[in-house]
């Protein structure tokens, strides 16, 4: 457990990190440094466009799949790295 | 011959009398007996027991898992581990990368210009040369409601006025005739809506009433009023605000002000009547004298002139005087006011607690920066806009927005450093803090022959609008053009470190 601890730390310590989101494979959020509301927000709808990111992907070529993606807006850019049981999102600021 | 003689008497018992006693028989009766019995119970032994809940230390924001056994994610520190590299290494070049700088994507038309929507009108009132005093917007945006009045007649008057509402959303809108006309007995100095039941309307008058409106109801709008009685206004009420009620999750109280110094607060009850729950009074001899004030007797109050509620602390407030003085007020203060208060009446008491520096004349508006904690505006009749913070008493900046008087002065609901002014001059000037310069990003000509500008007010739910009222009687609608209503990247630290430079 301190070792998940330790590495959630170390994400948060780069520069610019909001807040990170550890999803499992249903969108129930499992770890988080944000509050409770934007947490259950910020995991339902994500978890849906990655979804619909990795069906997209895999549309157009089946042997391909989704490995990474990211979501810039005017203000922050999110992260998703997708996999089987679970989904890690980083919410970056990256001009701050 | 003759001698004394005693005869026998004689009587004759009566025929038809006859001893009553031997009628009479006499009886006794008694009740058995009782039985009774005594008997005592005592404890003999007690014993006392109680329970209590404790404050849960446990419970952290995290999410679920604050609990002494630890659910076990199975895999989860292996997907962390696989997926920590790639994500810090992103994480490192996106800070250091110049991709998106300068990138800015259009989502709306972006509209170029300020426009004018809608000219609102209302024959009658502009027929009686009335002015639009007052302006508000309800709680879901669709709603314009103005006031006409005189804030140029020095007189006391009895002339008729207006309180008139247009439905902007409404696809039969008729400029010139508004959707719902309230008759009012004398001018109306201010208004302002409920801010969260979309028909209700505060409105205080020249005549020192407040009335409440209901908007909903065809029959008569009226739905409470003050009475007249010693506590009550005397003079003109310059301001009406809502304001969240002293009981938890209960209604809104109305914030009345007037020219008599005095600052009430009312309960609606049900019977339609405006009760007298608080009440505040300035006094100039109480007034914590940081500057020195014009010679004014020591005992006269103090008229209100603007007032506004600090959205951020709601102790708090701020009102501006006519003697050009700027106070920051306190709800919750125990010192009472050195007024003789009417002998049934609530005590009145003295909320002021700061003075800030004094402009030229009597202060027409002030306005608390929606985005930063400790800045506000005031503005007026000297033509100067003041940005000033709560921290200390002279102004961070002073901007000289017209030749004339300021009437009004909002900040703008969407950008931090953007705020509209009034001017007496006929136009609407909104300026732009970020960009550096003392001139205005924008200046609305409200096209009403030279005359002044009374009252402004942005739409809360539909940012790009703009009412503002003026002297001849019409309210015009704008639409603001883009680039002022949307907010850039670093407009909220702009203007921290602006309120910062107050410090130094």
């Amino acid at each position: 457990m301190a070792e998940v601890e330790e590495t959630l730390k170390r994400i948060q310590s780069q520069k610019g990190v909001q807040g990170i989101i550890v999803v499992n494979a249903e969108g129930i959020p499992i770890k988080t440094t944000l509050d409770n509301s934007t947490t259950v927000q910020y995991a339902a709808l994500i978890h849906q466009l990655v979804l619909k990111a990795r069906s997209t992907v895999r549309d157009m070529d089946p042997q391909n799949d989704l490995t990474f993606l990211r979501l810039r807006s005017k203000k922050n850019e999110i992260m998703v790295a997708p996999d089987k049981e679970y989904f890690l999102i980083v919410i970056q600021n990256p001009t701050d | 011959m003759f001698t004394d003689e005693t005869l026998e008497t004689v009587g004759a018992e009566s025929l038809w009398r006859k001893s009553r006693l031997l009628q009479q028989e006499s009886k006794t009766c008694q009740t058995a007996e009782l039985k009774t019995a005594e008997v005592e119970v005592q404890a003999g032994h007690t014993s006392e027991n109680a329970t209590q809940t404790e404050a849960d230390e446990h419970r952290t924001q995290h999410f679920a898992l604050e609990r002494e056994s630890p659910i076990h994610y199975p895999g989860l520190g292996e997907f962390l581990h696989s997926v920590e590299g790639v994500v810090v290494k992103e994480l490192k070049r996106n800070v250091k990368s110049h991709a998106f700088e300068g990138f800015e994507v259009n989502w709306e038309d972006q509209s170029e210009t300020v426009s004018c929507l809608h000219a609102l009108q209302y024959s009658e009132a502009q027929e009686s040369g009335l002015q639009v005093t007052s302006l508000s917007w309800n709680t879901t945006g669709s709603v314009v409601a103005c006031a006409y009045g005189r804030l140029d007649d020095g007189d006391w008057s009895t002339e008729k006025s207006f309180v008139c509402t247009w439905n902007l959303d409404r696809r039969g809108l008729n400029p010139k005739r508004p959707d719902l006309v309230i008759d009012v007995p004398t001018s109306v100095m201010c208004l302002s809506f409920h801010p969260s039941k979309p028909s209700l309307i505060a409105g205080g008058l020249y005549s020192g009433e407040v009335l409440v409106w209901d908007t909903s109801r065809t029959l008569d709008p009226l739905c409470a009023r003050t009475a007249m009685s010693d506590e009550t206004h005397r003079e003109p009420v310059y301001q009406v605000h809502w304001v969240p009620g002293a009981r938890r999750g209960g209604g809104f109280s109305v914030l009345s002000a007037g020219a008599d110094g005095r600052i009430l607060v009312w309960q609606l009850d049900s019977e339609g009547q405006l009760t007298l729950s608080d009440g505040f009074a300035l006094v100039t001899q109480q007034v914590p004298r940081n500057i020195k004030l014009s010679k004014a007797r020591g005992d006269s109050l103090l008229g209100v002139t603007s007032l506004s509620l600090c959205p951020w602390d709601s102790d708090m407030f701020l009102v501006g005087v006519e003697g050009g003085l700027v106070l920051k007020c306190s709800f919750s203060t125990h010192t009472p006011a050195a007024v003789s208060s009417p002998s049934s009446g609530l005590a009145l008491r003295a909320p002021a607690q700061f003075s800030f520096s004094s402009h030229a004349g009597p202060i027409h508006a002030i306005h608390c920066s929606p985005f930063h904690r400790n800045l506000f505006l005031c503005a007026g009749m000297d033509g100067h806009a003041h940005l000033r913070s709560l921290l200390q008493a002279t102004p961070l900046l002073s901007l000289r927005l017209s030749d004339s008087y300021l009437f009004s002065v909002r900040w703008s609901p969407t950008r931090p450093l953007v705020f509209a002014a009034a001017t007496g001059q006929g136009s609407v000037v909104i300026f732009d803090l970020g960009q550096g310069s003392l001139r205005p990003a924008a200046t609305i000509e409200q096209d009403a022959g030279g005359k002044p500008v009374y009252c402004l007010e942005f739409n809360p739910k539909q940012p790009h609008l703009l009412a503002a009222g003026n002297a001849d009687g019409t309210v015009k609608i704008w639409q603001l053009s883009a680039e002022l209503i949307e907010q850039g990247q670093r407009e909220a630290a702009q203007l921290e470190q602006l309120a910062n430079e107050a410090t130094e």
